[in-house]
């Protein structure tokens, strides 16, 4: 006992570790998803802020080139209203296009540029040009007038066929330092009052209009023309980041979308938007900036949060764990020690058990033995009696004496014949091979044996059975059973007595009753307990294991045996049978 | 001497083809384009434009001979007026060298004014009562398109030929040339701006000839 407990603090020790260890694993793995999560909101919010930001500047872009689409429609509605455009255009002269069209669009090109924040309203132009039914540029004669342009500026305003509707473009203009810039350009249908038919095109540059930076660091351009225009970039940056769009936008067919870039090594969200979806110009994107250091801030500050609080639930968890630890390990030891306890209970009984069925198997193996040692020394007895028996000089009383020997002897080996099958049966080895059986010749020929018997009792016999009733058994035991319970009968009756045998078969049982006058037996007393002794003393007297002998056949035939009654001066005694299939009896 | 005589005669043909008895006559019918809209009732005629096609509604044609006639010494004024916001006539043919006077009729202002190859010429801007009533003399041959500055949707035509010999069809397309020289000439018909017929035709004294355009 006292080496088992170091073994179950062991075990105790053991326990905590792992508790402890689950718990840290818990907690860790709760940790690092708070990570993810927290990192993957981060950025979530950050792209989902950016992009809010990026929409809106754009549609407040938006609403100011509204205006000022809504402005030039407006006056080439009413450019398409004169006559003289209509006659320049209609009646092919068009030398007298441009100075037509001059007084009209006159405040276009003159006047100082307005601030930024006007631009919207006002209708500052760098220069408008007419398209011709072909869609190509007509060119003015006085270019001075109209805003000069290269040839090479000047040919990116044709377009392959003349618009219906207002179409925007981007075209990079070549200034003489060779440093493009972009310039935003109107394309406007002149309709025809006349016909309805698109005669011409106004097409008028403009200053493109810009980005308000409200987020720090945020920067914006425009990539038109396979070309990044985002000058708050150094040049090399902005060819780079050229590459990477050139790239994204070839392999998008979206009109909008984000990525992330490193911009002189830091992370920026680069977001894009087609300014001219649907247009003949070619197609030229909105191109914003946004420095990622505000969310990578924030990212690093949550991951210290989180790393924090991640090792304070460790703090806590170990602590915790340790408590739970003990607290856990008492009822633990204690089931420890019960079962400790349990277990030899059960070895001991399991002992006794073991024990028990040794000696029982002794006593059947030993009953078995004796009946076999005694049964020839019986026999050899009887033989000699009976040798005796056969001599003529013996005396009278000598062969009383001697017949009443021979007597026993015959009583000795149906003991002993009795013991042997109890034991056979006791040890398992009876076997039956059952057989129809009838069971009224069985009982009629036991009833003429009593019949014969020199008898002192004069005892009278009623039989009340079907003749031809058959039952399933061996024959021998069943035998043996009515020959019981008839001999029982006799013996314990009074003289002038009766007995009562009747059969009976309800199809699945045939039940034989026997009942005899005589003495009563006393309730509570167990007569078919083996070796058996009447308490009270009577002449008539068995060795005590006829009836237990009867129940055992009987029930190993699959019937029983009872004590119906005993009362009154009668006794009766009930057996069952097990019925042979259709044959139930015939009367 | 002989040959100014010639031409005199010429002359004198031109300013009274009825009278001259050594003449020409031709008639016939110019198959017209089919007219989509209602036929007009107080035969006013309007220029529309279709495809940039300048045609009268309803379709009608100018047949003139065509041919190297000598310019006459006076030739007689027309007149173009503008009148309910339209030209009136719509279409006129004239011979070359020809004064046409440009009344406005109308309560408002006009500006008439043309930028087509054959005549650009621009009146300015005048009243009902303006005195002299604005002129222009047509001296080169072609099609000259009207407008009004003011009304943008007024259209009218102005025919210049080199000939004195032009008449315009009924709506039906029929026409009679009457006081034609003798000779090979070539008779075409104006259509609309685009669509101008021709047929060689071979006039005899005091015969008539019939020529269809289909």
């Amino acid at each position: 006992m006292s080496s088992t407990v170091p073994a179950r603090d062991k075990g105790i020790a053991r326990f905590r570790t792992r508790l402890f260890t689950a718990m840290m694993l818990v907690v860790a793995t709760l940790t690092a998803l708070g990570f993810y999560l927290a990192q993957r909101k981060v950025t979530a919010d950050a792209e989902r802020n950016l992009q809010a930001i990026f929409q809106s500047e754009l549609s407040s872009l938006h609403k100011l080139e509204e205006l000022r689409h809504a402005a030039l429609a407006d006056r080439c509605n009413a450019l398409a209203a004169k006559s003289r455009i209509h006659a320049a255009i209609e009646d092919n002269a068009i030398d007298l296009l441009y100075p037509s069209a001059k007084d009209e669009l006159r405040d276009l090109m003159e006047g100082e540029e307005p601030p930024p924040e006007q631009a919207g309203q006002s209708l500052h132009a760098r220069f408008y040009r007419f398209l011709d039914s072909k869609g190509a540029v007509i060119k003015p004669l006085n270019p001075y007038n109209v805003g000069e342009l290269d040839a090479k500026t000047e040919a990116q305003l044709a377009l392959d066929k003349l618009p219906d509707t207002q179409q925007i473009g981007y075209i990079q203009e070549n200034t003489q330092a060779g440093d493009g810039s972009i310039v935003e350009v109107i394309a406007v249908p002149i309709f025809s009052t006349d016909t309805g038919d698109v005669i011409s095109a106004l097409v008028i540059g403009f200053k493109p209009l810009e980005l308000e930076a409200k987020y720090m660091g945020m920067k914006s351009g425009i990539w038109a023309n396979g070309q990044l225009h985002l000058p708050a970039l150094p040049r090399s940056t902005q060819a780079s980041l050229n590459d990477k769009l050139a790239g994204e936008l070839a392999n998008s067919d979206q009109g909008e979308n984000y990525f992330r870039v490193d911009v002189a090594g830091a992370p920026q969200l680069l977001f894009y938007k087609r300014l001219n979806p649907a247009s003949l110009f070619p197609p030229a994107y909105e191109i914003c900036v946004y420095p990622l250091s505000y969310s990578l801030a924030q990212l690093h500050r949550l991951r210290w949060q989180i790393g924090g609080a991640g090792a304070l639930l460790l703090l806590g968890g170990f602590v915790a764990s340790h408590l739970v630890a003990l607290r856990l390990s008492m009822p633990v030891k204690k089931l420890a020690l019960d079962s400790e306890e349990n277990r030899t209970q059960r070895k001991r009984a399991e002992a006794a058990l073991a024990s028990t069925a040794e000696e029982l198997e002794r006593s059947t193996r030993y009953s078995a033995d004796a009946s076999h040692q005694l049964k020839s020394p019986v026999t050899v007895f009887r033989l000699g009696l009976e040798s005796l028996l056969a001599r003529e000089d013996l005396k009278p009383e000598v062969y009383e004496e001697l017949s009443a020997l021979l007597h026993q002897t015959h009583r000795l080996t149906g003991v002993i014949d009795d013991l042997l099958l109890l034991s056979r049966m006791d040890a398992g080895h009876l076997e039956i091979a059952s057989t129809p059986v009838n069971l009224s010749q069985l009982v009629d020929e036991w009833l003429d044996d009593l019949g014969a018997l020199p008898d002192s009792l004069d005892v009278k016999i009623e039989k009340e059975f079907p003749r031809g009733l058959f039952v399933t058994g061996e024959k021998r035991y069943t035998s043996l059973i009515v020959q019981n319970l008839l001999e029982n009968a006799r013996k314990y009756n009074r003289p002038g007595g009766r007995i009562r045998v009747s059969a009976c078969g309800n199809g699945k049982d045939v039940v034989l009753t026997v009942g005899n006058t005589g003495r009563t037996i006393p309730p509570g007393e167990n007569i078919f307990e083996r070796f058996h002794h009447s308490s009270t003393p009577s002449a008539a007297s068995g060795h005590g294991i006829g009836l237990n002998l009867a129940r055992e056949l009987a029930r190993l035939h699959g019937g029983d045996l009872r004590l119906v009654r005993s009362e009154d001066d009668w006794t009766e005694f009930e057996v069952r049978f097990s019925a042979v299939d259709g044959v139930i009896g015939v009367a | 001497m002989r040959r100014q005589g010639l031409l005199w005669l010429n002359a004198i043909c031109a300013l009274f083809p009825a009278t001259v008895l050594a003449s020409a006559t031709a008639e016939g019918r110019v198959e017209l384009p089919k007219s989509h809209s209602a036929p007009v009732q107080a035969k006013r005629y309007e220029i529309v434009t279709k495809a940039g096609v300048l045609s009268t509604q309803p379709p009608l044609a100018v047949v003139y001979l065509d041919g190297s006639f000598p310019q006459p010494a006076s030739v007689p004024t027309k007149e173009v007026a503008q009148k309910d916001l339209t030209f009136i006539p719509a279409i006129l043919p004239i011979q070359l060298g020809t004064k046409v006077e440009f009344p406005n009729l109308d309560d408002a202002y006009h500006n008439i004014f043309s930028y087509s190859p054959a005549k650009r010429f621009d009146l300015g801007r005048y009243r009902p009562d303006e005195r002299p009533i604005p002129t222009q003399v047509f001296d080169k041959q072609g099609l000259v398109i009207l407008r009004c500055d003011i009304h943008e949707h007024m259209r009218g035509l102005i025919l210049v030929l080199n000939t004195p010999y032009f008449v315009m069809t009924d709506t039906n397309g029929h026409f009679r040339l009457n006081g034609l020289p003798a000779g090979h000439y070539t008779l075409k018909a104006w259509i609309d701006s685009r669509t101008t017929r021709e047929k060689p035709v071979e006039l005899k004294s005091g015969q008539t000839l019939h020529v269809d355009f289909p």
